[in-house]
């Protein structure tokens, strides 16, 4: 009887507590969205069309009223160049790192001796684990050059007749430096879930293959990748997640620019939360408020680009289960 | 199906961390509220964050100061003017510190109060060059922000500089990524002597031209940083960062000051400016020293702040600015701390004044 009861007390606990997940959720959604509604109402559909972001002259003490809200004199709010900035970093980030997570991921599986399995599966992990800032240090160090100097005029002279490959190159900050920086941070996310599920493939499965007469690489590509299919799909989804809302890495190597839509692969750029982040001081000297009713409505288009990436995963992983 | 349960468990993890970043600077800094002042027994303990141009002096300051003032601990911050003006505002910190003065619009608690007076130059670094103090205006600085002035050989820029072999290489200019009060006094410059050619305006953050080669660089070591790495570029850079600027051998500019003369930002050339202006200087001390008329007045030059509220958590607080304060107004002002980061001290009439605006912190 008492254990009964300790059993029913137990599970309403552990019930609360898994609730005030949604609920923190929910929350936060709604404080965001609340936020954002002044901007939104100030801006319309330009707030997400326009490519103009503007404060408003602060010092004028003069303001301008736009559909029933009140802005600084001057004030625009166009994210359109941050929007495109986050998915193209993210998407430079992911073409990088996936055939190279994936490629990781098969060698420490399927190729790897043991003892050298351990070293480098311990070595992927600790990666994960370094502060984005140490990354945004290594791109300005590492990266930064090597796009100015090396990968950005090779690219631009082998591929430069698509248009968007083609220079001017100009200082390596950029689009192409922060989708590598990213690259990197995502990988281990991505090598370490495609190893366990690789190694998860039942042995009954490649012992077949094996007995059928596949050679190894046969028994890879017609067993062992397909079985870890949905968890690499979900791995990249993962990663996609982490690289649209990474900020201060992004923030060091992107060049922070401002007004501009991206014109080629190695231009600066600028992302959603970079934005945030460097904006909020600016922001906060607004007395009219309206710049961070701006900021809030970006944290919010973050918010809605993340949930429709992560529900979009979900639906194609489920039905890549059932088929 | 081991595999999909793992990946599912990461994806709610990582949905969370999306969130967490999408939300967590707006609303970390939202939440915090009010003053986070750290009381043990009799000591009490200062939060001071700002300006990057002001930095190297509070370095200075505090140590001296808490030397002779054992019960008060001080700590400083780097972070841009910016976030001095809004965390003062928030009462998170008791000392903001801006090279900007307040807007207009500010909470009428909230006080600036100068503490010296400083500089900024305009450095470059085109190879060859660096030796060569070359002559820009406020005009050529504008068109280069706004992209009219592509190449170092542009003819504003030869027509300023005769007899210079200046490169056809693109000009890389550098701007504040932060909320940056050398971003305020620059823009000014470039808005109190170019009009219409700089469409911008002024502010700690301005809404910058489209230009594809605009880089964006956090903070006055930022600058300087992003100046010695590459090659062609050319950035705003607080006086107080000449040390550093010496030290990676770049361009200091001579600038047009509005005598139509061109000058470097030395001791005499900023008091000069700060002697035409200092005069005007209303009770609340919010007044502009940029574009100073005079034979070989420097166009650059501000007040340091310090963004102070006049209701602090306690009286023992308040009793430690207000000390503070004074103490930088007075010994601080000294050759010995400002002569380190070339700020010039404040005219008698300005210690006046921001000792009355001091009293006012209770």
């Amino acid at each position: 009887m008492r254990g009964e009861r300790a059993d029913r007390l137990y599970r309403a606990g552990v019930g609360l507590l898994a609730g005030a997940v949604p609920v923190a959720l929910g929350a936060i959604a709604v404080f965001v969205l609340v936020d954002a509604l002044p901007a939104l109402r100030y801006m319309g559909l330009g707030f997400w069309t326009g490519t103009q972001w503007n404060l408003g002259n602060q010092y004028g003490g003069t303001t301008a009223s736009q559909n029933g809200v009140v802005a600084a004199a001057g004030a625009t709010f166009g994210i359109l160049p941050y929007i495109l900035g986050t998915l193209l970093t993210s998407a430079v980030a992911l073409a990088v790192a996936l055939p190279l997570g994936v490629g990781a991921a098969l060698f420490l599986s399927e190729y790897a001796p043991p003892r050298l399995r351990l070293w480098l599966s311990s070595l992927v992990e600790l990666l994960a684990g370094v502060p984005s800032v140490v990354y945004g240090l290594w791109g300005l160090a590492v990266v930064v050059p090597a796009v100015a100097g090396g990968i950005g005029p090779w690219l631009s002279a082998a591929l430069g007749f698509i248009p968007f490959l083609r220079g001017p190159v100009g200082t390596g900050l950029g689009l192409l430096s922060a989708g590598l920086v990213l690259a990197v941070m995502v990988l281990p996310l991505i090598a370490a879930t495609a190893r366990d599920a690789m190694q998860q493939t039942p042995r009954a499965l490649r012992e077949g293959a094996v007995a059928l007469g596949l050679t190894r690489w046969e028994a890879i590509a017609g067993v062992v990748l397909p079985t870890a299919r949905p968890a690499i799909f979900g791995a990249a989804i993962l990663a996609l997640g982490r690289a649209l809302g990474e900020t201060m890495a992004v923030l060091m190597v992107s060049g922070g620019s401002i007004n501009l839509l991206p014109t080629n692969l190695y231009g600066p750029v600028n992302t959603l939360a970079a934005v945030i982040a460097s904006q909020l001081d600016a922001a906060f000297t607004d007395a009219t408020h309206m710049a961070l009713h701006a900021l809030a409505g970006i944290a919010l288009t973050l918010f809605v680009i993340s949930l429709v990436v992560n529900g979009t995963a979900r639906l194609i992983v489920r039905r890549e289960g059932a088929a | 199906m081991e595999a999909k349960r793992a990946w599912r468990r990461w994806a709610s993890a990582g949905a969370a961390t999306i969130l967490a970043a999408a939300v967590a600077a707006p609303a970390a800094t939202w939440a915090a509220g009010r003053p986070a002042v750290h009381r043990s027994g009799s000591s009490v303990t200062l939060l001071e964050t700002g300006s990057t141009l002001l930095y190297p002096l509070f370095n200075l300051w505090v140590p001296a100061y808490t030397h002779t003032h054992p019960g008060v601990k001080i700590t400083t911050a780097a972070t841009g003017s910016g976030t001095g003006i809004s965390e003062a505002t928030s009462g998170a910190v008791q000392i903001g510190a801006s090279d900007a003065y307040l807007p207009p619009a500010h909470p009428s608690t909230l006080m600036n109060i100068p503490l010296a007076i400083s500089a900024q130059q305009v450095n470059y670094n085109v190879p060859g060059l660096n030796g060569v103090h070359l002559k820009l205006s406020g005009p050529v600085l504008a068109g280069i922000y706004t992209g009219r002035i592509k190449t170092w050989n542009a003819a504003p820029i030869r027509a300023l500089n005769p007899g210079v072999k200046l490169p056809a290489h693109a000009i890389v200019p550098l701007r504040r990524a932060d909320a940056s009060g050398d971003t305020f006094i620059f823009t000014q410059y470039l808005t109190f002597s170019a009009g219409k050619a700089w469409p911008a305006g002024y502010g700690t953050s301005v809404s910058w031209p489209a230009l594809p080669s605009l880089v964006a660089e956090p903070g006055n070591s930022g600058m300087v940083s992003g100046l010695k790495s590459i090659p062609y570029s050319v950035a705003y850079v607080g006086v107080s960062y000449l040390n550093e600027t010496n030290a990676a051998h770049l361009g200091e500019a001579k600038l047009e000051n509005r005598a139509g003369n061109f000058v470097l930002p030395v001791a005499a050339t900023i008091e000069t400016a700060a002697k035409a202006r200092v005069g005007q200087t209303p009770p609340d001390e919010a007044l502009s020293l940029v574009y100073a008329p005079g034979k070989d007045a420097y166009p650059i030059i501000n007040y340091e702040y310090a963004i102070v509220s006049q209701k602090q958590a306690s009286a023992a607080v308040a009793a430690a600015v207000r000390s503070f304060l004074t103490w930088a107004l007075t010994v601080g002002n000294g050759e010995r701390f400002l002569s380190q980061v070339h700020f010039q001290p404040l005219p008698p009439a300005i210690v006046k004044m921001s000792k009355a605006q001091i009293a006012k912190v209770r």
